[in-house]
């Protein structure tokens, strides 16, 4: 067994003292020098040779460095006060994103009803007054699946197709008889309507379904593709998911330093 | 004073010999031993104690040791017996509650260790 001269141990000791610095501060101030204390100990121990000190010491200092790191972040974090804030901070960021999407969704929705109301209403107003639904409809074609000008379309009082401005895939499209049953008994009914005639499945349109009254009875609709509104709801949809996201960050980061200048001191 | 839990069975090594080394300092100490003179062991005789085949054989180093006496004296397992009169050295020794954990534990590694007799994994009389 070999031990070395007493400048080797006091090098050692150095930088043993020198290690001791990665060591979080509160262990370090509360048990560091008794570390440097025991680590002499074991130098001065005649019965323990360097060869097993040493590597000893290098595995214990890797492996209770990164015990100590952990323990002091579970300690700093995992306090319930700060987890309890935490959490209603996320609560009400996502409250608040979800706010963000849903009451600028529906302005957006709801104002693509705005014309087709008032062309509904006119067109219903010239059959009641006795204007053949042919004659009332606008003479000019929209598509449906392409353009985004509102058009209508009179149906019978059965819901079939009388006269229209618009065609899908070359047919007139209608909605389900619940609708039409619905708009008997309520008189009118604002919808987000996705007609299906043969492979057409992606058009959904903004519909405005009105009772037609007076001695020849049906139905009057009126509609606009919502393609354009789609595509701004999903702009406000990633502003507010952007906004979450930013909003989790800072909730993160503020826990982070606030729980770090908080921490709790080892005694 | 602490007032933590104990730890469930198993205990870790590193707190099985530390418990068992300052056991043995109360049954046998004496200021000759390097003991202090309030009972109890300082670090490296600790280390020192664990690392000896009697004591586990736990090659213990300073960071282990004393990140497991933080923890074992937040959980009322030890507690500071004194301080040397230099201020470098601190003394620890068992509560009651560290007697009790000491002693469910050697039950279990005992109750272990006749189950591995009987099943003929130890020999008879063989060192447990």
């Amino acid at each position: 067994m070999t031990q070395s001269t007493p400048s080797h141990a006091g090098c050692l000791e150095r930088i043993y003292a020198s290690a001791l610095r990665l060591y979080p501060s509160p262990f370090r101030q509360v048990y560091g020098p008794l570390m440097l204390q025991t680590f002499r100990d074991a130098l001065q121990d005649s019965t323990l040779s360097r060869r097993t000190l040493i590597p000893l010491v290098v595995r214990d200092l890797i492996t209770s460095l990164a015990k100590e790191h952990l323990t002091m972040l579970r300690d700093t974090f995992s306090r319930p006060a700060l987890v309890f804030n935490a959490l209603v901070l996320t609560g009400l960021a996502t409250g608040l994103a979800f706010a963000l999407y849903s009451i600028p969704q529906q302005v957006l929705r709801l104002g693509a009803n705005d014309p087709q109301i008032q062309l509904a209403g006119d067109l219903a107003a010239r059959i009641e007054d006795g204007v053949a639904p042919a004659d009332a409809i606008p003479a000019d074609s929209v598509d449906m699946a392409r353009s985004l000008s509102p058009f209508v379309i009179a149906y019978d009082d059965q819901g079939r197709p009388l006269a229209s401005q618009a065609q899908l895939n070359g047919k007139i499209p209608a909605p389900p008889s619940g609708v039409f049953d619905n708009v008997r008994r309520h008189g009118e009914e604002r919808l987000s309507w996705q007609p299906i005639l043969g492979t057409e499945h992606g058009v959904r349109i903004a519909a405005v379904l009105k009772r037609v009254g007076g001695t020849h009875p049906g139905f009057v609709l009126a509609g606009r593709n919502m393609r354009e509104v789609e595509a701004r709801e999903d702009q406000v949809g990633q502003m507010a998911g952007l906004t979450w996201i930013g909003m989790l960050g800072v909730i993160v980061l503020g826990t982070a330093v606030f729980g770090w200048y908080t921490r709790p001191t080892t005694t | 004073m602490a007032t933590g839990t104990a730890p469930a069975a198993p205990l870790t090594p590193a707190v099985f010999a530390i418990l068992l080394s300052l056991a043995e300092g109360e049954k046998s100490g004496s200021p000759a031993t390097g003991l202090g003179r309030w009972g109890g062991k300082h670090g490296y005789l600790i280390m020192k104690d664990a690392r000896a085949p009697q004591g586990g054989g736990v090659r213990l180093g300073p960071g282990t040791l004393y990140g497991s006496l933080d923890r074992m004296m937040r959980d009322g397992l030890v507690e500071e017996s004194g301080v040397s009169d230099d201020e470098r050295r601190r003394y620890y020794r068992l509560t009651n509650l560290g007697h009790s954990v000491l002693a469910v534990e050697l039950e279990r590694l005992d109750a272990a260790v006749a189950s591995a007799r009987s099943l003929g994994l130890l020999p008879d009389g063989g060192r447990s």
